[in-house]
């Protein structure tokens, strides 16, 4: 599960695509042009780093994945009106989806099927109760009361929406879904696939979570920082693989910092063993949902959930400023 | 017009008034104005859809100011609206944005809120045709660029501001630059076989075996997954192609076919034509209850379109010498759903298998079109900005309704005056027409349309004269140019009176209020003719005032306008600041005991209109010799006092309301008729006497 708050946690990741000030590489000399794009995707900052030797064959790759940006927040976006999104909540029904709305609707069921509810899309209505709540009294050290919690807590569950592609449903009334948790992963998937298409033989990606596939353009693998919002704590190599991080450091609903935005749909309260999870994967939506589980998952249970995916790893920060490698045989992350 | 139902009327339309009030948009304050986007003078009213406010300078349209909320229903992070008000230039770059209201949660953003409302602000200047751009990558590339402090609240608020003004930008004109904008070539061909089509690129294929289906959808089930085809089997192969041009259509279809399915479709509408041989049906059996086909969508650049039932046409077989398929479907594609037939565009295939656990598992496919280079034609060239006669004439069309209803009330009130002689007679049924024309004046062209004609016309008029006349700027409001037209016209043949007594909504507002006074008893005031004289002259010298004033447009000459009070009882329906409500209300009261007492001192335009009525060319209004000299009932009567003691008619003052020539034919009210009358009864009384003397026994 996750909130708004993909949209809202900061960047967890800088990007640190070519070694700053020190080339781990010896500049090569036919080392092909890398050209920026930089914007920004379902309401966050977005990146694109694109190597290609021509500065207009770059530009009109940008300006398609641009494109299918905005024609994806249209399906996905919870600050759009008129998003597909924002209609199933209004009607708790969608008639007639479009395909990427079926198929990322079908993914998140999925991920609520094998983290057993860790993720669940169906978390949006806790948000609003504590965004509600917190708006009104920023001050409360309380939380929501229990009783509010039980009633919006009964709204949670991914098995009461039926997905199919001819109509997605809400069986409760009163339910309501973000997909903040899993959407960014699928833009970026869908990104890295526009760019395959039209050509491009590397990139890096950056629309909410990151993938690359190829080599930087002075011939080494393309470098990412980990940030979980207390300094950098490591980089890894990036190849035609993704990374997600789902962090609760920057996204505090109440003065005291208690209450952040990552709420577990068991309890409906605020996942507190974890600090920070980022998750490296071959898809970014696989990646995606797999942090915002793992973020609630208690640390005993991360390793079993981590193993059911043998092709994820992931890096975690507990709350006790530990941070522990997934799955645990594996030496540090690089 | 019985008084009770003079009463429910005029409830009505003060409920009216309120129900509109309530829906009216924020008024825009000069501050506002100024702040969002500098260098305009006035605003005219929020319509339109998307809703926005033409911005005007000195003399004609410099941009557009409209609220995100109202354009794009901009939501925040906190679920609750956001609403920025943005000014945007023609030329595509934003004049200003204010935030006007957010329920963001500050501690969720981490920042505060004049950080906020400084980052909105800071879009002045943006460029929103700018083309996306790619940069080189700096020497020391990499600097993690995404860490950089930018929150992601602050990003909505740019998203809304973009996404609206871009709403704004297609539905006004303000196109985006084209550099090579093509048309596609629908008429010209010749004929060619279907591997010519296919070398061409005129119909695109997509080829799929079991085997590649099956192992797109276990990557994404992470399990088996079952679907009807074989791992060797032909899955589906889909060809696509746009069927409009004759070149492919033609050729695809056949002579007849095309005829009777493509060449009637409209200009911009478009058809496309998708045929499949294999074991996988691209139509599915869900349209038949959906409306949608469910398994091909058709992407191009950011709009996903649907396939409908509706525009779907089956096809039972290709042209003579084509190839067969299994299944052929071709689809319109209406100039509403935005496709652009130039331009690439995707087919999606959503296929479907099934998982261990008996749940469909989905994936999808996707293959590119591209229209032939060969039919394509460069089109005519695309003006870099707006183009004011595209925009006036887009404005006549879309108010097309509000033109022919207006057009209609025009006639009929030229019917009226041409026929007032004999309507005089009627004076039940005429004082009914004046009082339905004036609840129409009033609810429909000043509260609905907000066609309120004011002596701001008159001001940009003249400073139009004075820098250089432009008929486009004057008819981008087509309500007001009809008017305005109408009025000149009607100024030659009767005088000021046909705009002020039936057509301006604040003049009905006044008498429709002092007619409820009435009702209610309220005391009237009927000022000496003495007095009533010196005060018709203070109009002149407002108005002389106002003009000056205006000659070199300043803040104060805008100012003095608001002696006015149209703008806040009528266009805004009294939802301005309450000093303005207050005047508005001030000046009511007044009328309410002294009838039309606005109009006949203040009101500048009625002044400016006074001015020109004595060039009229026509006295229609009939008189007696005995008017004034022996009787002054008319006189007294007339409910603005444009009836001198003498007995003459003064045409600055007339409102054409035609009191007095209904008094004129009636025969129990008019003295000299009475008299006349009680002659001819007393002679044919005598008569009859003299008569039934004769009779007599």
């Amino acid at each position: 599960m996750s909130f708004a708050p993909q949209i809202a946690r900061r960047r967890a990741l800088a990007i640190l695509g070519a070694a700053a000030g020190f080339p781990m590489w010896p500049a090569e000399t036919g080392a092909v042009p890398t050209w920026d794009w930089n914007g920004d995707a379902l309401g966050a900052a977005a990146h694109i780093r694109l190597c290609h030797p021509r500065a207009d064959a770059a530009e009109a790759a940008a300006a398609t994945c641009v494109s299918e940006l905005r024609r994806l927040e249209a399906v996905f976006s919870l600050y759009r009106s008129d998003s597909e999104l924002c209609r199933l909540n209004r009607q708790g029904i969608l008639r007639s989806p479009s395909q990427d709305m079926v198929l990322l609707m079908d993914a998140a069921q999925r991920w609520g099927e094998r983290t057993a509810g860790a993720f669940d899309a169906t978390v949006q209505p806790l948000w609003q109760l504590y965004a509600g709540h917190f708006r009104r009294r920023p001050d409360d050290h309380a939380g929501p009361s229990p009783a509010d919690l039980d009633r919006v807590r009964a709204l949670v569950d991914y098995r009461a929406v039926d997905v199919s592609k001819s109509a997605i449903r809400f069986v409760r009334p009163g339910m309501a879904i973000t997909l903040n948790g899993i959407a960014q992963g699928y833009i970026t998937d869908r990104i890295v696939q526009i760019l395959r298409n039209a050509g491009m033989d590397s990139a890096l990606v950056s629309t909410g979570e990151i993938a690359a596939f190829g080599r930087r353009g002075d011939g080494g693998p393309w470098r990412i920082a980990l940030d979980h919002g207390f300094g950098a704590i490591g980089q890894r190599q990036l190849r035609n693989e993704a990374v997600a991080t789902s962090s609760g450091a920057a996204t505090r609903f109440d003065a005291g910092g208690r209450f952040h935005h990552l709420i577990s749909p068991r309890d409906g309260r605020p996942a507190s063993a974890v600090a920070a999870v980022s998750v490296a994967a071959p898809g970014a939506c696989d990646a995606d949902a797999l942090s915002t589980a793992l973020f609630v998952t208690p640390p005993e249970r991360m390793d079993t959930l981590l193993r059911a995916h043998p092709t994820a790893s992931a890096v975690v920060r507990l709350a006790d400023g530990r941070t522990v490698s997934l799955p645990s045989d594996q030496g540090d992350s690089r | 017009m019985p008084v009770r139902s003079v009463l429910v009327c005029i409830w009505m339309l003060l409920a009216l008034a309120g129900a509109a009030t309530a829906s009216a948009r924020e008024t825009v304050s000069p501050e506002l104005l100024a702040d969002v986007f500098p260098g305009a003078a006035r605003l005219g009213p929020i319509e339109g859809n998307p809703p926005a406010a033409t911005a005007y300078d000195a003399a004609r349209a410099i941009g557009f100011l409209f609220f995100s909320h109202d354009v794009i229903g901009s939501i925040g992070f906190s679920g609750k609206p956001v609403d920025i008000a943005i000014g945007l230039r023609l030329d595509g770059t934003i004049a200003g944005a204010r935030l006007i209201e957010h329920h963001e949660p500050i501690l969720i953003l981490g920042i505060g809120d004049p950080v906020l409302h400084r980052f909105v602000a800071a879009h002045r200047g943006i460029d929103i045709r700018a083309p996306v751009t790619v940069s080189r990558a700096a020497a020391r590339d990499g600097v993690p660029d995404a860490v950089s402090g930018a929150t992601v609240s602050s990003l909505l608020m740019r998203e809304a501001i973009l996404r609206a003004s871009r709403a704004i930008a297609r539905s006004r004109g303000i196109v985006v630059p084209a550099g090579a904008q093509s048309v596609v070539d629908r008429d010209r061909f010749e004929r060619r076989e279907w591997p010519a089509l296919r070398a061409e690129g005129a119909v695109a294929q997509m080829r799929l075996i079991g085997s590649d289906v099956l192992q797109r959808l276990e990557q994404g089930a992470g399990g088996p997954v079952s679907v009807t085809a074989p791992r060797d089997s032909l899955f589906i192969d889909l060809y696509a192609a746009l069927a409009t041009p004759a070149m492919i259509g033609r050729n695809l279809l056949g002579d007849r076919i095309y005829a009777d399915l493509v060449s009637p479709l409209g200009d911009a509408d478009h058809a496309v034509l998708l045929a499949a041989n294999g074991l996988y049906s691209f139509k599915g059996t869900g349209f038949a209850r959906s409306g949608t086909f469910d398994r091909v969508q058709i992407v191009q650049a950011d709009r996903t379109l649907r396939l409908q039932a509706s525009g779907h046409r089956r096809i039972e077989s290709l042209a003579p010498g084509m190839p067969s398929f299994r299944e052929i479907g071709l689809f319109v594609l209406p100039a509403a759903s935005g496709f652009d037939a130039a331009a690439p565009w995707r087919v999606e295939l959503l296929v479907e298998g099934q998982r261990d656990d008996g749940r469909p598992q989905y994936a999808n496919f996707a293959f590119e079109y591209r229209l032939p280079p060969g039919l394509l034609r460069r089109a005519a060239a695309v003006p870099d900005a707006i183009d004011p006669s595209a925009l006036w004439q887009q404005v006549w069309r879309d108010r097309a309704v509000r033109i022919a209803i207006l057009t209609a009330a025009l006639v009929l009130l030229t019917v009226l005056l041409f026929m007032q002689d004999r309507l005089a007679h009627h004076s039940r049924l005429f004082r009914r027409l004046r009082f339905g024309f004036l609840v129409f004046t009033l609810v429909w062209l000043g509260w609905y349309a907000a066609a309120q004609v004011s002596v701001v016309n008159i001001l940009t008029f003249t400073q139009a004269l004075l820098t250089g006349f432009r008929w486009d700027f004057f008819l981008l409001d087509p309500l007001v140019f009809l008017l305005w037209t109408f009025v000149a016209v009607a100024l030659l043949f009767w005088g000021r009176g046909v705009f002020c007594g039936w057509l301006c909504p604040f003049g009905a507002l006044q008498e429709l209020l002092h007619r409820l006074g009435r009702a209610l008893k309220i005391r009237t005031f009927r000022p000496s003719f003495v007095l009533h004289e010196r005060l018709a002259a203070v109009k002149y010298a407002v108005f002389l005032l106002v003009f000056a004033l205006s000659l070199n447009l300043t803040d104060l000459a805008l100012a003095t306008v608001e002696v006015e009070p149209f703008k806040t009882a009528v266009a805004r329906r009294f939802d301005r600041p309450w000093p303005f409500v207050f005047y508005a209300l001030a000046l009511l009261a007044v009328g309410l005991v002294v009838e039309r007492a606005f109009c006949r001192y203040l009101c500048p335009l009625g002044a400016a209109l006074a001015i020109p009525a004595r060039l009229r060319l026509f006295e229609w209004l009939k008189r007696k010799k005995q008017c004034g000299a022996e009787c002054q009932v008319c006189a007294s009567r007339c409910p603005v006092q444009a009836i001198h003691p003498d007995g003459h008619i003064n045409p600055n003052e007339c409102i054409h309301c035609f009191n007095c020539q209904m008094l004129y034919y009636d025969a129990t009210t008019c003295p000299p008729l009475k008299a006349r009358r009680e002659r001819r009864e007393a002679r044919s009384a005598a008569l009859a006497q003299r008569q039934g003397a004769l009779q007599g026994p």
